[in-house]
């Protein structure tokens, strides 16, 4: 086992950011997998309390308040689907975490995975973060479409590609059986 | 026999046999590739249905939320049809919904006969 935190992308050290606002909830990922609409309950929920802040109408440039709504809900969504898919090993914690800055919205997702499961994500995200955006999501397409298999990381590159959504993730060992996986998003108020 | 409907906790998805319409509704954000075989399944039998001199309508102007599982069977399903290319495809989606408005042309790169009406 390696003590080692790595990062990757864009990740902020949020408590030491002025906020305007901060909020977090905890959950288990074997409830979200019980009860699959709970992802879906969750984002919902955290979409429209988040979107609130944008005022209406919003400033010139901004997104407005339901377009914010409808963006954080596809992105909050994919990001508990994600913690409800991939946790694994003795921990099955998820930690919500938000924060509204004044040019944006930061949302932070953790949970844990097998020591196993670091590489292939981290493959994942250097691809994400280093390939033509645009390029990668359509060759993932076609060769999903060949194989039969899910297409691994649209979420994320419909959220980068199409939203401007910018992420940062974090590997932070806990135990020789389990490691924490942060993934922070990054929202801007402009739309882009 | 066509399946003709398939209705979920929170999402209805409805095949038009006479317009060669499925109109999908509500919030389809199902759990793996296993549970979206169904609507895929109808969209193959609407597409093989469909007229060759005619088209294959996806109405989507009720559709709130598809999680990227969803857009990536409908991806599939765009795929499949250019590789056939034998019936031309329409998406219909709404302005007021988000995620059509920045998602939806991604359906047109997979396949440049698709025809995006967002109204």
């Amino acid at each position: 086992m390696t003590n080692t935190v790595v990062t990757y992308g864009y990740w902020e050290e949020l408590e030491a950011v002025p906020s305007l606002g901060h909020y977090s909830m905890s959950l288990d990922a074997h409830h979200l997998v019980q009860f699959w609409r709970r992802c879906s309950l969750s984002s919902n929920f955290w979409s429209r309390y988040m979107a609130l802040w944008v005022p209406t109408p919003p400033a010139p440039g901004h997104l407005r308040r339901e377009a914010m709504e409808h963006l954080l809900s596809y992105l909050l969504n994919e990001l508990f689907e994600n913690c409800a898919k991939f946790s694994g090993g003795p921990f099955q914690r998820i930690n919500y975490a938000a924060w509204i800055q004044a040019e944006g919205m930061v949302f932070e997702l953790t949970n844990q995975i097998v020591p196993a499961a670091q590489a292939p994500f981290a493959t994942l995200i250097e691809e994400l973060l280093t390939s033509d955006l645009d390029e990668l999501y359509f060759q993932r397409l076609e060769a999903s479409a060949e194989s039969n298999a899910s297409g691994s990381g649209l979420g994320y590159l419909t959220l980068m590609k199409d939203y401007g959504i910018r992420f940062g993730f974090r590997f932070s060992p806990l135990t020789s059986e389990s490691i924490t996986v942060g993934v922070q998003a990054h929202v801007a108020l402009k739309e882009l | 026999m066509t399946i003709a409907h398939i209705q979920g906790e929170e999402y209805t998805i409805e095949y038009e046999p006479s317009s060669h319409t499925v109109a999908f509704r509500g919030t389809v954000r199902l759990q793996s590739s296993d549970e979206y075989a169904p609507i895929t399944e109808l969209l193959q039998t609407a597409h093989s249905e469909a007229n060759t001199t005619g088209q294959l309508t996806l109405d989507f102007r009720q559709l709130q939320f598809l999680n990227s599982s969803g857009i990536s069977m409908i991806s599939k399903f765009v795929i499949s049809g250019r590789k056939q290319d034998r019936v031309p495809l329409r998406v219909m989606g709404n302005q007021e919904i988000y995620w059509q408005q920045k998602s939806l042309a991604n359906l047109q790169k997979l396949w440049p006969k698709v025809v995006i009406e967002i109204l």
